[in-house]
């Protein structure tokens, strides 16, 4: 470590250009994870912020929610086995604010559900992110197919549903709205479900755990897949780049290196010491676009979806060294393979 | 029983379908304490009969012991120890570690000889040592602040810290002027008479046998010539 910090120390400029890479690197990848993170709440925190649970839909819905319709008696049946159990339903839509502007929003109606607000008849509870744009407690909301306005009673931070702010209203409502008079969904939350080992399984009722269900919301998965694809391809490259800098520091090394080998330096310590100086390099570099990431995400536009929590990031910086430790190694196969006779042959370093 | 002999020693080399014999059966006995110098033109196979020797390549045939140990029979972990704990090398440029002060040079030298003394006794060491050759008052300066006769002594200094049995010196003053070639040398015979080690060094330089023991003229690969000076 000692002499890994030495050399490092001795030379500056070549680390620090390879510090800096690593560094635009993770911060890009940091960035982008932000960027996923939040369209994925954006797409869905609404079904993010419930507890790991339970959904269960109608078997012929062919997992498309907004098919699904949950009967009187399979709602009953739900309830006697698993009394804690939440119905709810979500239709997407719009409505007209008091300035004539229409708004897409994704409506909710829940019953017996302490996951979502309750709301009184003629009421809606919005999302904050439409509080930002000016609607305000007590403004009257329309829409052409509705006989009578809803009033604002309040917000709640951070439910979306695809790319939609959520509209939480009275199940009566929405009935009345959609012309509908039962419940798509079904939720049991793991900590309240009776013999909670397994899943209950209802006749023609299909269930989904939480990551199941994600899955079935159109876009969702074909959305998390492309970006995620990018941050994989983003680490791919920084482990690719450790390897091809270590390679080529380790290139200009090898005489070094043979010397060392042939006063007997045992060639585990010449990787000890490259695996330090990566670890270092890395450590700073993460720590700084740690900082850097969640700095932005203190100070990026209220609209844009970026959500970026310390475990990801903790997590993401031990992939980042993990990889960068395979990459270093690869290109250390030369400190291995190097022959003391080379190096003295080379003469003076 | 010697402190160190090769016995038939051949090397060859494959240059495709051609082969060279570089070494072509090589009987050496060195001395113990004394210095040997390998003398010969440029090819007759000196310096690869000292790498050889030194363990840092291997013989097509014939042994090699030191200290009754076959060293060409070692796996590479056991002759790589035997480098490290028992040998030391002195190499035609001084080849120190470009980072590293010359105090650092020496006390890396002693942590891969795993050395049993403490830190406090190490200091001590390496101390006499670099007054030894002169270089106390230099202990914290780079090789690239070096002159070319100061870094040579401190690889002197670190061939001999960690108290070798054989000293390994191929060419060590062919990178020096007359008048640093000489102090080398003498530092070589004192520190080989003090601390009683066996020296096999490859020279061209005929001035330098002045100071040494024992001569050996190699041509061709073959030993045409032994003789003890002193």
């Amino acid at each position: 470590m000692k002499m890994a910090w030495k050399e490092m120390k001795k030379n500056k400029l070549r680390y620090t250009i390879l510090g800096s890479i690593v560094f635009l690197i993770s911060l890009l990848t940091f960035i982008i994870s932000g960027l996923t993170n939040g369209l994925s709440q954006d797409n869905a925190s609404l079904i993010k912020n419930l507890p790991d649970g339970t959904f269960y839909m109608e078997e012929e819905a062919d997992e498309t929610y907004s098919f699904s319709s949950l009967s009187e008696e399979q709602q009953q049946e739900i309830t006697e086995a698993q009394p804690e159990a939440a119905f709810f339903s979500i239709q997407m839509g719009n409505f007209i604010d008091t300035s004539d502007k229409q708004r897409s929003v994704a409506y909710i109606a829940a019953t017996n559900s302490s996951y979502y607000p309750q709301v009184n008849f003629g009421e809606v509870i919005l999302d904050a992110s439409l509080e930002e744009e000016g609607i305000a407690v007590g403004d009257e909301i329309t829409n052409e197919q509705w006989d009578q306005p809803l009033t604002v009673a309040g917000f709640v931070n951070h439910e979306k549903f695809s790319h939609s702010a959520a509209a939480f209203i009275n199940p009566d409502d929405f009935q009345a709205l959609f012309h509908t008079d039962t419940m798509q969904i079904a939720f049991v939350a793991d900590s309240v479900a009776q013999n909670s080992n397994e899943a209950t399984a209802f006749k023609e009722l299909q269930a989904f755990s939480n990551s199941e269900f994600l899955n079935t919301i159109p876009s969702y998965s074909a959305e998390q897949l492309s970006l995620n694809m990018i941050v994989i391809f983003l680490l791919v490259i920084s482990g690719m780049l450790f390897a091809i800098f270590f390679y080529m520091i380790n290139v200009q090394k090898l005489g070094i290196y043979g010397i060392l080998k042939a006063i007997g330096v045992k060639t585990g310590k010449l990787f000890q010491m490259m695996w330090a100086q990566m670890f270092i390099i890395s450590v700073i570099s993460l720590i700084l676009s740690a900082l850097i990431s969640q700095a932005f995400q203190l100070l990026a536009p209220g609209g844009m979806p970026f959500h970026l929590t310390w475990p990801a990031t903790g997590q993401l910086s031990l992939v980042f060294i993990i990889i960068g430790f395979i990459g270093a190694t690869l290109s250390g196969i030369q400190i291995k393979r190097v022959e003391p006779m080379q190096a003295i042959q080379q003469g003076e370093m | 029983m010697s402190l160190f002999t090769m016995k038939n020693v051949r090397k060859t080399f494959a240059h495709g379908e051609v082969k060279e014999e570089i070494l072509k059966g090589i009987d050496v006995t060195l001395p113990e304490g004394k210095i040997t110098a390998l003398t010969g033109a440029s090819g007759s196979g000196k310096s690869t009969l000292l790498t050889i020797a030194a363990g840092l390549q291997t013989a097509s045939d014939g042994q090699i012991s030191f200290e009754q140990q076959e060293l060409t029979s070692m796996r590479s972990e056991e002759l790589r120890q035997i480098r490290a704990k028992q040998f030391g090398f002195i190499f035609q440029f001084a080849h120190l570690v470009p980072f590293l002060t010359v105090e650092e040079q020496l006390a890396l030298m002693l942590e891969t000889a795993e050395s049993s003394l403490s830190k406090q006794e190490q200091k001590k060491e390496i101390r006499q040592v670099l007054e030894l050759v002169d270089m106390w008052k230099r202990k914290n300066a780079y090789p690239p602040s070096l002159s070319g006769g100061e870094k040579q002594r401190v690889a002197v200094a670190r061939a001999i810290i960690h108290s070798p049995k054989v000293l390994f010196a191929d060419e060590p003053t062919a990178s020096l002027d007359s008048k640093r070639s000489q102090e080398v040398m003498r530092l070589i015979q004192r520190l080989s008479k003090e601390r009683h080690i066996t020296v096999l060094m490859v020279t061209h330089d005929m001035d330098m046998l002045d100071y040494v023991d024992h001569v050996i003229e190699m041509r061709d690969g073959k030993i045409i010539q032994e003789d003890s000076i002193h």
